[in-house]
């Protein structure tokens, strides 16, 4: 051992870790933007990542069927229930809805604002590997126009904002993560109002939370939270998700809500991006 | 050691440039499986990246290392280079390890690539997670770090006999004259 330590093989190699991590240190910089040899891996493998998720998909779709049984059951049981009632007011509705495409519904994102400038349609590649907060990557980037801290939403609800940006591949951080924090206001009565900001425990199901609420609040189960679009990352009066449950912050200062998003954030196959809103805060502004 | 003929050097190039397209093959494989779907995944590329580090010098090593940890990066969404270094240092210290003092027996190899899976995952879950303290962090710990921790330490069986497989066809075996045998058993028994 001794020997290797004086040799000069052991210099190239303390070397080449040096060089390792000065491309760290570079990463650091780049403020959102991906180094370009990781813009270049992930150019390369995104046909593979995209085929091999597509086909990982189907998989795990099948097995889920086995082994959630049990609470398929239970949500069948419920969702027949849900499904007879409105069947029953809703016949005409539904027929029109089931024809509506994928796209057609990123268009009337368009139509109902006509302030947003929206990117092509992206598919999600995949979603982050053994991420808690279910972060994932689109086929679109910084070629497309996509820019860090970007809205990426669907026809439902937002889903969260763009992170990193390679020249065709972008990760999205999603509302269910810690590290987003969003102004929401309660569609029902604009004096409720609080931060949707994701944790540990409530990303294991899906939701995400809503934080600092009053305590002379007027929520309930159910009300839907948009966007206040106060702090110009996020676009105003966009649908995040539902109230599911209100209970005390465990400082028992203030209430905090768990709430169920409009979009399924774990089984996501296209999102879109709002590369520009009025109200958008602008990097000057952020300086 | 014994001359090699013009034939035996070409199989034997030949041998060496398939074995190494097999393990970058199976490299890239695992990259794009723990890149897809939504379930947790072992980190595959790790015990490739020990795999072959276990056979090899240590700049084919750090190479593969750094390799296998930029993959890790891009498909954890970590920082760039962050991985690359983690493994680079254990690759070199594997190749040196199995240079110097251990055998290529299966129980070494499973001991260290439960010890690097262990750090690497360890480390990922400090700085990434309880380093900004949310709330009941301890919980990825418990559901997510072990989790693939275990998968991974699971999935390197595999792996290593897919590797041992290759190592098996395609390695270069060291050739002794009948000169340097005797010469090497009579020094064995002195």
């Amino acid at each position: 051992m001794r020997e290797f330590i004086k040799s000069t093989r052991f210099k190239i190699l303390l070397a080449f870790l040096a060089f390792l991590i000065g491309i760290m240190i570079y990463a650091v910089t780049k403020g959102g933007y991906s180094v370009s040899g990781s813009s270049f891996i992930n150019t390369i493998t995104k046909p593979f990542r995209r085929a091999a998720n597509s086909i990982s998909m189907g998989i795990e779709k099948k097995l889920d069927i086995f082994s959630d049984s049990d609470s398929y059951y239970e949500e069948n049981q419920l969702l027949r229930k849900e499904n007879s009632d409105l069947k029953k007011k809703l016949s005409d509705y539904n027929a029109i809805k089931s024809e509506n495409e994928e796209l057609r519904k990123f268009f009337t994102i368009k139509e109902e604002h006509e302030d947003f400038v929206l990117s092509q349609p992206c598919d999600v590649i995949g979603y982050v590997t053994n991420d808690p907060f279910r972060s994932f990557t689109i086929d679109k980037g910084s070629a497309d126009g996509i820019k860090p801290d970007c809205p990426v939403v669907t026809a439902e609800g937002l889903v969260g904002i763009t992170v990193e940006v390679s020249e065709h591949v972008s990760t999205v951080r999603t509302v269910l993560s810690p590290d987003l924090s969003i102004a929401a206001i309660c569609s029902a009565s604009i004096a409720d109002y609080g931060i949707i900001e994701g944790s540990v425990l409530a990303a294991e199901k899906g939701y995400t939370l809503l934080k600092h609420i009053s305590p002379k609040h007027k929520l309930r189960t159910g009300d839907l939270m948009i966007t206040s679009g106060s702090s110009g990352l996020v676009p105003k009066d966009y649908p995040i998700g539902t109230i599911k449950s209100i209970d005390l912050d465990s400082n028992g200062l203030s209430v905090i809500a768990e709430i169920e998003p409009c979009t399924d954030i774990t089984r996501l196959t296209s999102v879109i991006v709002i590369t520009d809103f009025s109200g958008k805060r602008s990097d000057s502004d952020e300086d | 050691m014994r001359i090699k003929t013009t034939r035996e050097q070409r199989i034997l190039y030949i041998k060496t440039t398939i074995r190494w397209i097999l393990y970058y093959f199976l490299i890239f494989s695992g990259f794009v499986i723990m890149t897809s779907g939504t379930w947790y995944k072992p980190i595959l590329v790790l015990p490739m990246a020990l795999a072959v580090s276990m056979n090899n010098n240590q700049y084919a090593s750090v190479l593969t290392g750094a390799l296998c940890g930029f993959l890790i990066d891009i498909s954890c969404g970590k920082l760039f280079g962050y991985n690359a270094v983690l493994l680079s240092v254990f690759c070199i210290l594997t190749s040196l390890l199995f240079e110097l003092y251990l055998k290529h027996k299966f129980l070494n190899y499973m001991m260290i690539t439960a010890a690097a899976s262990y750090i690497q995952c360890f480390l990922d879950y400090k700085f990434y997670y309880e380093m900004w303290g949310y709330a009941n962090v301890e919980r990825i710990f418990s559901q997510i770090t072990l989790r693939v921790w275990i998968y991974t330490v699971i999935s390197s069986v595999f792996i290593y006999l897919i590797f041992s497989l290759i190592n098996h066809f395609l390695m270069p075996k060291t050739h002794f004259t009948i000169e340097e045998a005797i010469s090497t058993r009579s020094q064995q028994n002195n």
